[in-house]
């Protein structure tokens, strides 16, 4: 008792003093001490084991263990209950590992609906297993075998398990347990059941590591410099010429410079690095404390950015002063685009920044773009216009086809899967069931680049915000960044435990998120082309990310109709957005980030309040870590029409497009 | 065990020329096979997600097993999703339809259309949040206001609307389209799959309200210039029910424009050309349609109902014209609801002295006449049945003293009072269920071999209908009295519809009176008239 005492003293004057590493160290070891001392029995229940396992005792043991926990005290059952799913997938994989393949499958089919609403497709994957080769050779359950499980559990929980273990005798069960579940014993009362999220996903690697992952830090401000700043800056003072650019961080020397050499590297313009230098050695100044009370922190870009043309600044600038106030009471207006007598064939589609180009990536491997300004002249004034476009259209239209009203992309050799326009609208990048990437001008209405490097179909492809860069994500499991003007990658993010099926950039181009079919993100460090962040809570395949454009959140689409939210900085799920009932193909952020817009193959698009969810959640997460529901302010559905993409234009008109389909 | 039974290896291993093999063999392939035909699935499943789809189609099986680098299956190659069709006896056992093509046939056969190309539309899903109602956007619940339509043109051009230009109505091109393919299969295709769907499209598409005017203008047209040809009459009476149906139109400013023509439908002389034409169905199907109109639109009208049974029973009650015409008439009044249908009654001997040459045989050589005669007869007897379960509905404990009378005893009144109070009390509680028969048409009717001879030969109806003292002569000859009381009761009755309920006297008149009504209708009707009564009553009666 003494000890304990103290130990509360000693940590009540760290705190006090502000000492928090100490402080979590100190308490790193007191748990590791615990930990080992309630470990203990069970190594001495470990050496009985393995004396005698025929295939009865494992579907007679878990049975036992199951009507066990499903009569335990109600306070505890829920925590109790996360341990039958990781036995009854050990158990069952035991059974396989020792050829009872009968046996495994009777027992599978007999406990099977257990578990079925939390993991039917990891099920689903399992069930095929018949052979012990098949355990080797698929990855899901290798990694399984390999990897423990951590479970949490309150004290007691956990001596009532450890009680029952004992008297019951049941060896076989003790040992899976020992083998495969690492308890993470907290005491006090047993946590809230909404806190499963964590239990359900079983990674490769153990969680701890995931953990650790998500302890790095990250800079997830914007960049400094940018243009909205700038439009600020010109509403406010003119004249200091001087002023800082935004908040400096400690880490920023280094950075500067990772960054020349960087920038020497990739040979980009050296004007503007020594611009960015320059920006960053005023930018040093003391006044830097003032302006960042509400702002999102500024950080340094890693990558040398490309320079934006004068003009098309202007008209950024024009655009952003122009721009409508979006927020639960102000809604966008919706411009659809519907793709009509696809014949099945669309794959995938974009919308330019100013919704004046619509592009479609086909199953025929074509890229199809139409201009939509130009469509709407035809049907104004049709032959006047007819003939001073004739010349211009000529040259892209076929030779056996006169009155195409889109300009037709061929390059590629297998299923387009993403289409991209670039941030300027003048080029577009495709990706393919070919394994390659290609580039396109749609001012010269040509193929510029094919990108080679990834081994398997490209599941999908994004440009950076500021363009030049692009990332690309692949079935061969990896993620890759590339730049317009190499054809080799300049990194390769590896790591994810099946196909990466979506890419996203950060705001500030520092990090790119992926989503994968093993239903967790991650976000990766473009730089260092580690991994920084893992978000697991999906359930299932991650469709769609968007990254909203202060930086600090992320939300991610699954294949079920769920959205989630993240706070890139702590790692945590903000909310989970219920709502959607069929797979979320696209999510977007409005462009000053108060607005979500998702949409479906419900045939739905939906916009949910971001800035009333997120307040609630940050000033609630300290006190008890309750989860908020985001707030779904309107669905709008659409005419069996599965909305395929979503586009917040600068001035915040939102563009989506879809598919006409009749059975639905 | 795997799911791929043993067998079924055995069968592909000799489909492949493999005829030796042995059982073990099978029986560790089976599982195995099981495994990869898995792995392919979950592959493929990535395609399909990939390819935003959600339904699994053949090639997204061809482009997993190329991802697994093994030869794609050949032969499947479809746009569309393969239909399976459940084979008859077996659970979990399915397979794809593959017809038998007539080679001649496929030569034979016109070349089929180039599908189109590939476009891309746009429309307005929101404007500010806010869905406007155009043929593009999913139909909205309801509609919230009846100009709801205006709204987006509204605020697209943020001007104020109090500004009242002269109105220049400008249709869009696609609704233009809309309304001449949809007036073109009325008139041409209205028996097509197609010209169901778009009386589908009609009744439920948001948008069309600008099309009203131009849709009423053309029934109106086409019924005055088509009256000869039954098909186009019947679809466009379908196109007017589905414009009433469409919960987004405003229909209200149009129907007077539209009822000449749906009462023209009704009571015309002559539908079709052709004897085969089934011009009593397109009467029965209008009688609804009015009805329908009258029950939704007569709060809005006041005058509408009135009107419509003015017209109704002028055509009913005018023995110069044509027996279809009373038809229609008399369907018409009928389906507009019990107190209407009460119209009919007084009329009915009257009527029915007039019907009778036309049906008996020695009297009406015309075979085509008799027929007709003979739907009349049912369509009234079909009326006053209603009539009579209406009113057996209303009182359900009072049958006993009409019962008397007919057995002779002259019920009279004090004997009915405590009876009467009870019903008062419990009126309306238990409704006996109905076995309605098809009463229409002449089949299964026992003629009536002799109408009572006291019938007073009053051709002219309604009007001069006061007057008349003979509604429930049945048997009794003292019973006048109280008959003239109740008809004349009722008459006043129906002048101020359904309010008896509340009138204590004057429902112990209806009461008598429902007791005579179905003694007096038996008598003009025969044994028919019982498949009308509920059963307990008629029990009773008996």
């Amino acid at each position: 008792m003494e000890d304990e005492e103290i130990e509360k003293m000693v940590i009540a004057y760290l705190k006090k003093k502000g000492f928090k590493q100490t402080e979590l160290a100190l308490q790193e070891e007191q748990s590791k001490s615990s930990f080992a001392s309630q470990t203990d029995p069970d190594k001495q229940i470990l050496s009985v084991t393995e004396s005698e396992s025929g295939p009865a005792q494992y579907q007679d043991g878990y049975s036992k263990l199951r009507s066990w926990t499903y009569s335990s005290l109600d306070l505890y059952k829920h925590e109790l209950l996360r341990v039958l799913y990781p036995v009854f997938i050990h158990c069952f994989m035991d059974l396989v590992a020792k050829g009872h393949t009968q046996e495994a499958r009777a027992f599978f089919n007999s406990f099977r609906e257990d578990h079925e609403l939390m993991h039917l497709r990891d099920l689903q994957k399992l069930e095929g297993v018949l052979s012990p080769s098949h355990l080797e050779e698929m990855e899901f359950a290798h990694s399984l075998r390999q990897s423990k499980i951590s479970i949490k559990m309150c004290q007691y929980s956990y001596e009532l398990l450890v009680q029952y273990l004992q008297k019951s005798q049941s060896i076989t069960i003790l040992g899976i347990i020992n083998e495969h579940i690492n308890f993470e014993v907290s005491p006090g009362q047993p946590s809230t059941i909404s806190d499963d999220a964590d239990v359900v996903t079983l990674l490769g690697s153990s969680q701890d590591t995931s953990k650790l992952i998500n302890q790095k830090e990250i800079r997830w401000g914007l960049l400094e410099d940018s243009l909205e700043e700038r439009l600020e800056k010109a509403g406010a003072l003119m004249s200091d010429s001087e002023k800082p650019e935004g908040e400096t961080k400690e880490g920023e020397v280094e950075e500067n410079k990772k960054k020349s050499v960087d920038g020497g590297k990739q040979g980009a313009s050296v004007k503007k690095l020594k611009k960015d230098k320059v920006v960053g050695t005023t930018g040093k100044s003391i006044r830097s404390e003032t302006n960042i009370v509400s702002m999102a922190p500024r950080v340094k870009p890693e990558l040398s950015l490309p320079e934006i043309p004068t003009e098309v600044e202007h008209s950024i600038l024009e655009d952003l002063r122009n721009r409508v106030q979006l927020g639960s009471l102000a809604l966008p207006s919706v411009s659809f685009y519907t793709f009509i007598n696809t014949h099945n064939g669309l794959n995938c589609s974009s919308i330019s920044h100013d919704g004046s180009l619509v592009a479609g990536g086909f199953s025929d491997s074509s890229v199809k773009v139409w201009d939509m300004s130009k469509i709407g002249q035809q049907s104004d004034t049709s032959i006047m216009q007819g003939e001073n476009d004739s010349a211009s259209i000529e040259h892209l239209m076929g030779p056996e086809d006169g009155k195409r009203s889109y300009t037709l992309f061929q390059g590629h050799a297998g299923p387009v899967y993403s289409v991209k326009f670039s941030p300027l609208g003048d080029f577009i990048l495709s990706s393919s069931a070919d394994s390659t990437i290609r580039l396109w001008s749609t001012k010269l209405n040509a193929n510029l680049v094919c990108y080679k490097g990834h081994n398997y179909p490209v599941w999908d492809v994004q440009f950076s915000p500021v363009g030049h860069y692009f990332a690309s994500s692949s079935h061969d499991r990896t993620a890759r960044i590339w730049s317009m003007d190499r054809i080799q990658p300049l990194r390769i993010m590896a790591g994810h435990l099946s196909d990466v099926d979506c890419v996203q950039w950060h705001a500030n181009c520092n990090y790119i998120a992926t989503g994968s079919s093993d239903k967790t993100v991650r976000l990766w460090d473009v730089q260092s082309g580690e991994c920084v962040r893992i978000f697991i809570g999906h359930r299932s395949m991650v469709l769609s990310l968007a990254m909203s454009p202060d930086g600090r959140y992320m939300t991610s689409g699954d294949e079920d109709g769920m959205i989630m939210m993240w706070d890139l900085s702590s790692g945590r799920c903000v909310t989970p957005l219920m709502g959607h009932t069929s797979c979320v193909w696209t999510l977007a952020f409005s462009r000053e980030g108060s607005l979500l817009a998702s949409g479906s193959a419900d045939c739905t698009v939906k916009l949910w309040d971001v800035t009333a969810s997120t307040k609630v959640a940050r000033t609630e997460e300290n006190k008890s870590g309750a989860m908020n529901r985001l707030r779904s302010l309107k669905t709008l559905p659409t005419r069996s029409t599965p909305v395929y993409t979503l586009q917040f234009s600068r001035r915040n008109l939102l563009f989506a497009a879809g598919v006409l389909s009749k059975g639905v | 065990m795997s799911i791929v039974p043993k067998e079924t290896i055995e069968v592909i291993a000799q489909s492949i020329g493999i005829n030796n093999l042995s059982p073990d063999v099978a029986l560790a392939l089976a599982p195995d096979v099981e495994y990869r035909v898995r792995e392919i699935m979950q592959e493929a499943i990535k395609c399909m997600r990939h390819s935003k789809r959600t339904t699994l189609t053949a090639d997204d099986v061809d482009s997993a097993l190329s991802l697994r680098n093994v030869e794609p299956i050949y032969g499947f190659a479809s746009g569309d999703p393969l239909r399976f069709k459940r084979a008859v006896g077996h659970k979990d056992l399915f397979y794809i339809d593959d017809k038998d093509v007539e080679f001649k046939d496929v030569i034979d056969a016109p070349l089929p259309k180039a599908p189109l190309d590939t476009a891309v539309v746009a429309h307005w899903l929101a404007i500010e949040g806010v869905q406007p109602a155009i043929p593009e956007n999913a139909p909205v619940e309801a509609l919230v206001a009846p100009s709801d339509n205006k709204k987006p043109e509204h605020k697209e051009d943020g001007l104020p609307v109090d500004i009242k230009l002269p109105v220049k109505h400008v249709l869009s091109r696609e609704l233009q389209l809309y309304f001449d393919k949809i007036t073109e299969l009325t008139v041409n295709k209205s028996d097509s799959v197609l010209f169901k769907e778009a009386l589908q499209s009609l009744a439920t598409d948001s948008g069309l309200h600008p099309l009203v005017p131009y849709f009423t203008y053309f029934v109106a047209d086409e019924v005055t210039r088509g009256l000869n040809d039954f098909s186009l009459l019947f679809a466009l009476m379908r196109v007017v029910r589905s414009l009433l149906q469409n919960p987004h139109i405003h229909i209200e400013p149009y129907l007077h424009q539209l009822m000449p023509s749906v009462i023209t439908c009704l009571v015309a002389k002559r539908l079709g050309n052709r004897f085969s034409d089934n011009h009593w169905e397109l009467r029965n199907f209008t009688a609804d349609l009015v009805a329908s109109i009258c029950k939704r639109f007569g709060h809005v009208y006041h005058n509408l109902q009135p009107r419509v049974t003015r017209t109704l029973l002028h055509a009913f009650l005018d023995p110069t014209k044509a027996l279809t015409q009373h038809y229609g008439a008399i369907q018409g009044l009928a389906a507009l609801g019990p107190s209407v249908r009460l119209l009919l009654l007084p009329n009915l001997e009257p009527y029915l002295q007039l019907l009778e040459p036309e049906i008996l045989l020695e009297k009406q050589k015309n075979e085509m006449k008799r027929h007709e005669a003979w739907r009349v007869y049912g369509a009234l007897q079909c009326a006053a049945g209603k009539c009579m379960y209406d009113r057996l509905k209303m009182f359900p404990g009072l049958l006993a003293p009409p019962a008397r009378a007919v057995s002779r005893t002259n019920g009279r009144v004090i004997m009915t009072t405590p009876n009467k109070r009870k019903a008062g009390k419990d009126d309306m509680m238990q409704q006996p269920p109905v076995k309605k028969i098809a009463t229409d048409g002449p089949m299964g009717i026992v003629p009536p071999i002799s109408l009572p001879a006291n019938m007073q030969g009053t051709v002219d109806g309604f009007p001069a209908a006061s007057g008349q003292s003979n509604l429930g002569p049945s048997s009794s000859v003292q019973v006048t009295n109280d008959s003239i009381s109740g008809s004349s009761g009722k008459r006043e009755d129906d002048g101020r519809a359904a309010k008896m309920l509340t009138v204590l006297s004057q429902a112990w008149k209806e009461d008598v009176d429902a007791g005579h009504l179905l003694a007096s209708l038996f008598e003009l009707f025969g044994e028919s008239m019982f498949s009308f009564t509920p059963r307990p009553e008629l029990s009773f009666f008996l």
